[in-house]
């Protein structure tokens, strides 16, 4: 049984129709990268599967349980965690509480949590910032300060939304290394990326969306060199 | 009644809609306008009519200035920070007023608006009906200045989007400060035109913001044609319900309108603006 | 300070302030205190919801007026004595919040705040044309209040001392509620929600449960200090006990206070009695310019309230003792 499935997963705002009976499953273990070209729906389809937009019909089954319409904080509880495409840490919080807060979903008692939020923050490197307000980290360690804070949650499955936006070609070498890591770990990954690079180099499977459609799915070198994901990105006329 | 309230409505959608501020303060300039127009009927023994303009283009300065060396610094604190700024500024204008003029209601009575218009049969109050054509006229005018001018494009598209507007080379500084101004010129300007149909003091400014906020959320926060149809809207609702249901309870349905709009459809009636 | 040290300070101060009245007689010091604790309860109770939270209402004179109705009802018409009353005042208003939040939360920031000031007015609107519960714009009368024998002594209603006590009481209960939030799981989960909602649920908070549970206790300081209100004053009105200055009232005394802190509403309050008593003597009514002034130079320069700044200040100040005091080496 896989992991994570969604299942003719629709949504529409209004009379536009964001994502439409998508379906498309993840075992455990799998990375999975999701692409498409701008307004193809992908954030859309981590905001159904997390919970925060409800679906206008269709599921979202989590190792065989339906979590389409659950609150945001119950599939966290269930065990998605997600990154935000713009960070959203706590501001005006220090890193360690930034992180603590997350591990409290699996630590009942405040020092628990705080030294499982700080083994994490050491993992990802940021435990020399540990003290330090969210807002002074630079943007490369507030992406950290994000995954780290998915991770304290202690998800079956991690959802990136574009872990790479803004990144120069160094820092997205090493973000490419510690998404792998995480999956060494023990945690399925699902991300939405642009930077082609990490997407072929860390995913084992992609899948390709294209007005709120899969439109192509299979290995990275494959995907690529498909015609109809040719045509979506750089549209008719590309020999 | 509905296009005064349109006016006052237009005013605080522009605000909201450059600076993404909501202003508290927006129905003590209201009542500044009102206490304006009665001062300078009873001192001077202007007609307010005429004496908006005067005021509004004093009230429009008056918005400038107060953006510039007021509220400018506070932005950076936060939409909160900035909403509780204005709070303590209606509280302060509108204590001050209360200070300079004490809490008595007033009246702005004009000889020539005692007896009721009689247009097919239905008795309108001389001033609402003068209040009501200028206030057409005002949004008229203000509807053109908005889609024929540099400046309005400006501000409308700084309204849609600060960015975007940064980049095409546009002074969002200068054009929110020239919004607010026009904002407060435009409560101003409905105050003078309401001071001969309502009771003068000092905290109407309270009763005022309400419905101005009930105006704009049901047009959409930061649609002007929103703001537009919201203000008909109300008046509408308030006249009919103090007719049908009792007068008492009119304001509360205002109330009850808004509460519902802001929660099953945060972006207006009319689907304009965003939420 | 933290743990022991401040709860021992806190006690301290409390059996301090206990003992004014053995002191002090006169009759207007201790009115002013008793209008300082009735504040800073007040402010606490905003303070939960508006400073840890972050969420700003203009409404919460609908929960205070609540209460003051509630006991004064309870009172005059069930001749239910105000020791019962009172907290029933507090559970009274804590109950109307909870349906009130579970709808109100929906909204986000300044549209929750605009809610919450559509409610109030709707709340006094209400209390004015209601006239069979709430005797409409008369409002109820409190001529006597019933006897009561503690350690063998009758008290004595007509003197400021019962009151006195009663108020400290209550400061004392609301900012010790305040202390335990803050230093709670809940605490943290509201600060959380303050900063960031989406990340907060994202993280597994359940920020509805967290709100409606905060406001709760909220509307029970909130209604407390209504129903306190009724009995020292002994008379109510809606526009009394549920007009928008009260709200905004208990705005000021946290912004200016300190959002979000202990003390801070403590602070606020004494700002507010002392400054609200000089203007009042020099000009009459509106005194509430001074509280719109203090507030606007609060937001700009002070954004952490008088408390908050001192806080940050001391906490500076001791860093730089233990340097000093640090060897070298």
């Amino acid at each position: 049984m896989p992991l994570l499935e969604v299942r003719g997963l629709t949504r529409f705002f209004g009379g536009l129709r964001a994502v439409g009976n998508l379906t498309f499953s993840v075992e455990e273990g799998e990375i999975v990268g999701l692409i498409g070209p701008n307004g193809a729906g992908k954030t859309t389809v981590f905001n159904l599967v997390t919970g925060f937009v409800r679906p206008s019909s269709g599921d979202v089954r989590l190792g065989g349980e339906s979590i389409a319409g659950k609150k945001p904080h119950a599939i966290a509880r269930k065990g998605i965690a997600r990154t935000f495409q713009i960070v959203k840490p706590f501001p005006h919080l220090s890193v360690k509480e930034n992180v603590t807060l997350a591990a409290f979903l699996r630590h009942r008692a405040r020092a628990d949590a705080e030294a499982a939020a700080l083994a994490l923050l050491e993992r990802l490197g940021l435990g020399g910032r540990a003290g330090k307000l969210a807002v002074e980290l630079t943007l490369m360690e507030q992406k950290r300060l994000e995954m780290a804070r998915a991770l304290a949650t202690g998800p079956k499955v991690l959802l990136l939304d574009e872990p790479m936006g803004g990144l120069n070609p160094s820092e997205v070498g090493l973000a490419s290394e510690l998404v792998e890591s995480i999956r060494r770990g023990g945690v399925t990954v699902v991300l939405v990326e642009h930077v082609m690079k990490a997407i072929m180099r860390i995913s084992d499977r992609v899948l390709v969306l294209h007005h709120g459609e899969r439109i192509a799915e299979g290995a990275p070198a494959e995907v690529v060199k498909d015609p109809a994901v040719v045509q979506a990105y750089f549209g008719h006329g590309v020999a | 009644m509905g296009a005064l309230y349109a006016m006052i409505g237009i005013g605080l959608t522009i605000v909201f809609g450059v600076m993404r501020i909501i202003n508290l303060a927006h129905g003590e300039m209201v009542m500044l306008g009102m206490f304006a127009a009665y001062l300078g009927h009873k001192s001077l023994g202007i007609d307010p009519y005429l004496s908006l303009l005067l005021w509004v283009p004093v009230l429009f300065l008056a918005g400038v200035a107060v953006y510039r060396f007021l509220l400018a610094r506070v932005l950076s604190g936060g939409e909160l920070n900035t909403l509780l700024y204005t709070a303590g500024l209606s509280l302060l204008v509108a204590n001050a007023a209360l200070l300079l003029f004490s809490g008595d209601y007033r009246t702005l009575t004009l000889g020539y608006a005692v007896v009721p218009l009689r247009p097919f049969g239905i008795a309108i109050p001389v001033a609402l009906a003068i209040g009501f054509a200028l206030a057409v006229v005002i949004t008229t005018a203000l509807w053109l200045f908005l889609g024929r001018t540099d400046l309005g494009r400006a501000i409308r598209a700084t309204s849609q989007n600060r960015e975007a507007a940064l980049l095409m080379g546009i002074d969002a500084e200068r054009v929110a400060a020239l919004s607010f101004g026009l904002g407060t010129a435009l409560a101003g300007a409905a105050g003078v035109l309401l001071a001969p149909s309502l009771y003068l003091y000092p905290t109407v400014g309270e009763l005022v913001i309400v419905k101005a906020f009930v105006v704009v959320v049901l047009g959409g926060l930061g649609s002007i044609p929103g703001a537009i149809a919201g203000g008909l809207l109300l008046g509408t609702v308030e006249s009919l319900g103090a007719v049908y249901v009792s007068s008492t309870y009119k304001d509360g349905l205002g109330y009850v309108l808004f509460l519902l709009v802001l929660l099953y459809r945060p972006s207006g009636i009319f689907g304009v603006g965003r939420s | 300070m933290r743990g022991r040290g401040a709860l021992a300070a806190g006690f301290i101060a409390l059996a301090a302030a206990a003992a004014v009245p053995l002191v002090v007689r006169n009759s207007f010091a201790l009115h002013l205190c008793i209008l300082v604790f009735l504040w800073a309860t007040l402010g606490e109770a905003w303070n939960v919801l508006g400073g840890f939270a972050g969420q700003v209402s203009f409404g919460h004179a609908a929960l205070f007026g609540l209460g003051a109705y509630a006991t004064a009802i309870l009172y005059l018409r069930a001749e239910l004595a105000p020791w019962w009353g009172i907290p029933l005042g507090g559970i009274a208003a804590a109950v109307v919040s909870i349906p009130t939040g579970l709808v109100a939360f929906r909204l986000r920031g300044p549209y929750f705040s605009l809610a919450t000031l559509a409610v109030a007015e709707l709340t006094k609107l209400v209390a004015l044309n209601w006239e069979w519960a709430t005797n409409g714009p008369t409002g109820f009368l409190i001529t006597s209040l019933p006897t009561l024998h503690l350690f063998g002594i009758s008290v004595d209603w007509e003197a400021k001392a019962p009151f006195y006590l009663s108020a400290l009481a209550m400061m004392g209960l609301a900012m010790g509620t305040a202390a335990a939030l803050s230093n709670s799981r809940l605490g943290s989960f509201l600060l959380a929600i303050r900063e960031n909602e989406d990340a907060a649920e994202a993280v597994g908070i359940d920020t509805v449960r967290a709100k409606v549970l905060t406001l709760a206790l909220s509307g029970f300081l909130a209604g407390v200090s209504g129903g306190f209100y009724a009995f020292y004053f002994r008379y109510i009105d809606p526009d009394a006990v549920l007009n928008l200055g009260i709200s905004m009232e208990m705005v000021f005394i946290a912004v200016v206070g300190g959002l979000g802190t202990v003390l801070g509403p403590l602070v606020g309050a004494v700002f507010l009695t002392v400054v609200g008593e000089e203007v009042r003597e020099r000009f009459g009514a509106g005194h509430l310019v001074f509280y719109g002034l203090f507030m606007m130079l609060a937001i700009r320069f002070l954004p952490e309230g008088i408390w908050g700044r001192s806080r940050k200040l001391l906490a500076r100040l001791s860093a730089r003792e233990a340097r000093h005091a640090a060897p070298r080496g």
